[in-house]
């Protein structure tokens, strides 16, 4: 599968601002959920500021908050990882994927990757000089990849695995057996494992989430990322932090230190505040996703348009290739006409241009003015093809 | 509802007489700790108010990858106030903090096919910074006195095929910046060499008057505001002429999205302050540096000229540096070794009160 030639990054990214410039837009591309943060959160900031707590971080985090996260992972993810040596804390989970990339990847390494997948990944491999090698899934499957095609696609130059369950776009949940195959093919051929865990308390339907780095053999080859954006609802706070046994963390906290330093002292002990306070908002939220996931998926049956199944995460990967549009042009009309923004599958990868990613991410009243939107958009669509000028 | 109010919150820290003072000091938080290259001021409580209602209102969400509108138009301005060239909001990124400043104008600005220039002396952020991917560097050659590089070591860096060139001014070390005659000689042999220049200003409001700076061919990097209590927040700037800016731009959407909304609305209020609460924190650190001068001199200890009131840098012999060093650690003092920068024979202390018993240890040693 060839890579992408231009960044999705950037490309998101200019579409967000012309979605800005519309008062009344539904935003249901960007994964940024609408809740504000938990009071008792913004609270606990105030609080800090108040206090004083100038002092200096080191760059893996304030003690307490790397004890905080180790109790979160061990209770969450059932894993035990030492706070001292073990744990960086880091400027959202952006950083974090950052910089496990560039702790694992070096020029000319290949890392293994279920395509699609979320395009910042790609992005950093090339800042570390790498090269990901994609691995197909298919909406049959619910966007699972197959350990059958990850072991075909092991070679002498592959040094990673990149696991992301939930995956985003995909919505995607490894399942316990495939994640046992994929660690043990890791295991088999002396990979590293990168394991994108942020959307592991948004599982639906009764899936189970499984982290990579519980499975027997995985620990010492696995650094996990999480953070408190999508869970707690703080995305601008820029919290979040990688897992790993203690000799790859000493490298990823030297890089930590040599590309942003420390991280931020008040998110820090926001931080700090959203993994030991009240966990009730959480749940909210949680349920919350599940009504309005129930909502979107009964839009999309009434417009005709297939999906695969979204196990986990805050993501919907819808197929609108009856249209006959690729993802740019339905994406880009549906914002130009009716203010919707959805994300263009081929912004995460040229081989999905005829999908789209939605989120619901959005109040319930906007989410469903959002759908209406989009139905009437179909409809022009759908008459368009009818009279065979759909474009 | 929001949560707490800061009123509320405010109104129990006044209640605490210790954290009320009229200036907390690093002396007061960390007496030992003098080895970073400012004070930690006092923090105002307007800026407490302000993030507070930010946050609040709702900020808590992503914002533009690169600075609210607000933070990079104050950035822009104050810019522009203190080396007299126009800097606009399009040419601001604000950044989570001074490291990322650096490795982001060191890995993405284009160095052509020459060697970064980097002075022998300068801060070790800068290396580790160069170090994630490695560039080729070439150094160069220092004065003794201030530690900034000379003219003729970047004019033979620039003939040598160097396309790029990092300083510091002031240095992170001494204090000592360039001066305007300096810098408009480092202008001109960057147009002639169709070169440019990245150069760290971060401790520039330490000094009195203006510290020159080209106006163009040049980043400009440094901390948001310094002074104002928000060290720790980490917010800095990039600024940089605006077709410069979509590479770096774009590597900090794929490295961080955006920087931390608290650090950006609270340097938007120190910004806001910064004329009225800056020049008496300068006054009062200039008087204090001085005395700590006269007292180091007093002392027998070589303490250099440098330039900003926030450091002061002593030279020191190899065996009066170890045994100064062995006194200072015995009494859990820590302060900045200049082997880290480059210079190994000075020692840097941050200016505050505390620097004072500092001062007699390492006379002593």
């Amino acid at each position: 599968m060839p890579e992408r030639k231009k960044s999705g990054t950037n490309l998101l990214y200019s579409m967000m601002a012309e979605a800005a410039s519309y008062d009344d837009a539904v935003i249901m591309g960007r994964g940024d959920p609408d809740f504000d943060t938990p009071e008792h959160i913004i609270a606990a900031a105030k609080e800090a500021m108040v206090q004083n707590h100038s002092d200096s971080s080191p760059p893996e985090g304030l003690p307490e908050l790397r004890e905080a996260i180790a109790a979160r992972v061990e209770r969450v993810n059932g894993v035990a990882y030492d706070p001292a040596s073990e744990i960086v804390v880091t400027n959202g989970g952006q950083e974090a994927l950052f910089l496990m990339v560039l702790t694992l990847i070096g020029p000319g390494d290949e890392m293994i990757v279920p395509e699609p997948n979320y395009n910042t990944y790609l992005d950093s491999t090339r800042f570390a000089g790498g090269r990901q090698i994609e691995v197909d899934t298919f909406p049959q499957q619910n966007f699972r990849a197959d350990p059958a095609d990850v072991r075909r696609n092991v070679n002498e130059r592959t040094k990673a695995l990149l696991l992301v369950s939930p995956n985003n776009p995909a919505a995607s949940v490894i399942s316990p057996q495939d994640m046992r195959d994929l660690v043990q093919i890791a295991c088999d051929h002396d990979l590293f494992i990168i394991s994108d865990e942020i959307y592991d308390l948004f599982v639906y339907d009764d899936v189970v989430h499984t982290s990579a780095a519980a499975m027997p053999g995985a620990r010492e080859r696995t650094l996990t990322l999480n953070a408190l954006s999508k869970a707690y609802s703080m995305t601008g706070w820029r919290v979040g932090w990688v897992t790993g046994p203690a000799p790859l963390m000493e490298r990823l906290r030297e890089l930590k230190a040599a590309i942003t330093g420390a991280t931020s002292i008040i998110s820090q002990y926001a931080g700090i505040a959203a993994l030991t306070g009240p966990q009730e908002p959480v749940q909210m939220m949680a349920d919350t996703y599940v009504r309005r996931r129930r909502a979107v998926l009964q839009a999309l049956d009434e417009m005709g348009i297939e999906y695969g199944v979204p196990e986990g995460g805050q993501f919907i990967f819808a197929d609108i290739g009856f249209t006959g549009m690729d993802s740019m042009q339905f994406a880009q009309r549906v914002l130009t006409e009716q203010h919707v923004l959805v994300y263009p599958g081929s912004a995460f990868s040229e081989a999905r241009k005829q999908y789209i990613r939605m989120t619901f991410l959005q109040p319930e009243d906007k989410l469903r003015e959002g759908l209406e939107r989009m139905k009437i958009a179909m409809e022009g669509i759908r008459a368009e093809l009818g009279n065979g000028s759909a474009s | 509802m929001p949560s707490d109010s800061v009123a509320a919150l405010l109104q129990r820290h006044r209640a605490n007489e210790d954290l009320n003072a009229a200036v907390i000091s690093a002396a007061a938080r960390n007496a030992l700790d003098l080895a970073a290259d400012a004070v930690v001021g006092p923090l105002d409580e307007r800026i407490i108010e302000a993030t507070g209602a930010a946050l609040d209102a709702g900020h808590t969400h992503y914002e533009p990858v690169p600075g609210i509108d607000e933070l990079r138009a104050a950035l822009a301005q104050h810019l522009s106030e203190a080396t007299g060239a126009g800097w606009d909001a399009a040419n601001l990124l604000v950044t989570a903090g001074m490291q990322e400043s650096r490795f982001l104008t060191l890995q993405l600005i284009d160095a052509g096919d020459g060697a970064t220039a980097l002075p022998q002396v300068l801060h070790p952020g800068v290396r580790k910074a160069l170090g994630t991917r490695p560039r080729e560097t070439v150094s160069l050659a220092v004065d003794a006195e201030r530690r900034l590089p000379r003219l003729q070591a970047i004019r033979a860096a620039l003939e040598g095929g160097s396309r790029l060139l990092y300083m510091e001014s002031p240095s992170r070390l001494t204090g000592a910046t360039l001066d305007a005659d300096e810098m408009a000689a480092i202008a001109t042999l960057l147009a002639d060499h169709d070169a440019s220049a990245i150069i760290d200003r971060g401790l520039a409001p330490w000094v009195a008057g203006a510290v020159a700076a080209p106006t163009e061919r040049v980043a400009l990097i440094g901390e948001a505001f310094p002074g104002a209590g928000i060290a720790s927040w980490l917010a800095g700037y990039i600024a940089v002429p605006e077709d410069w800016l979509p590479p770096i731009q774009s590597q900090k959407q794929i490295m961080a999205i955006c920087t931390a909304t608290p650090a950006q609305f609270g340097a938007l209020e120190a910004g806001n302050l910064y004329t009225e609460e800056q020049p008496p924190r300068l006054e009062h650190m200039q008087a204090l540096r001085s005395s700590l001068q006269d007292r180091a001199r007093a002392a027998g200890l070589d303490a250099l000229a440098g330039g900003a009131a926030s450091v002061l840098a002593l030279r020191l012999s190899a065996s009066q540096k170890a045994q100064g060093l062995t006194r200072l650690a015995e009494a859990s003092y820590q302060v900045a070794d200049g082997s880290d920068f480059g210079a190994p024979d000075l020692l840097r202390l941050t200016v505050c009160d505390a620097a004072q018993a500092a001062l007699d240890l390492l006379a002593d040693a």
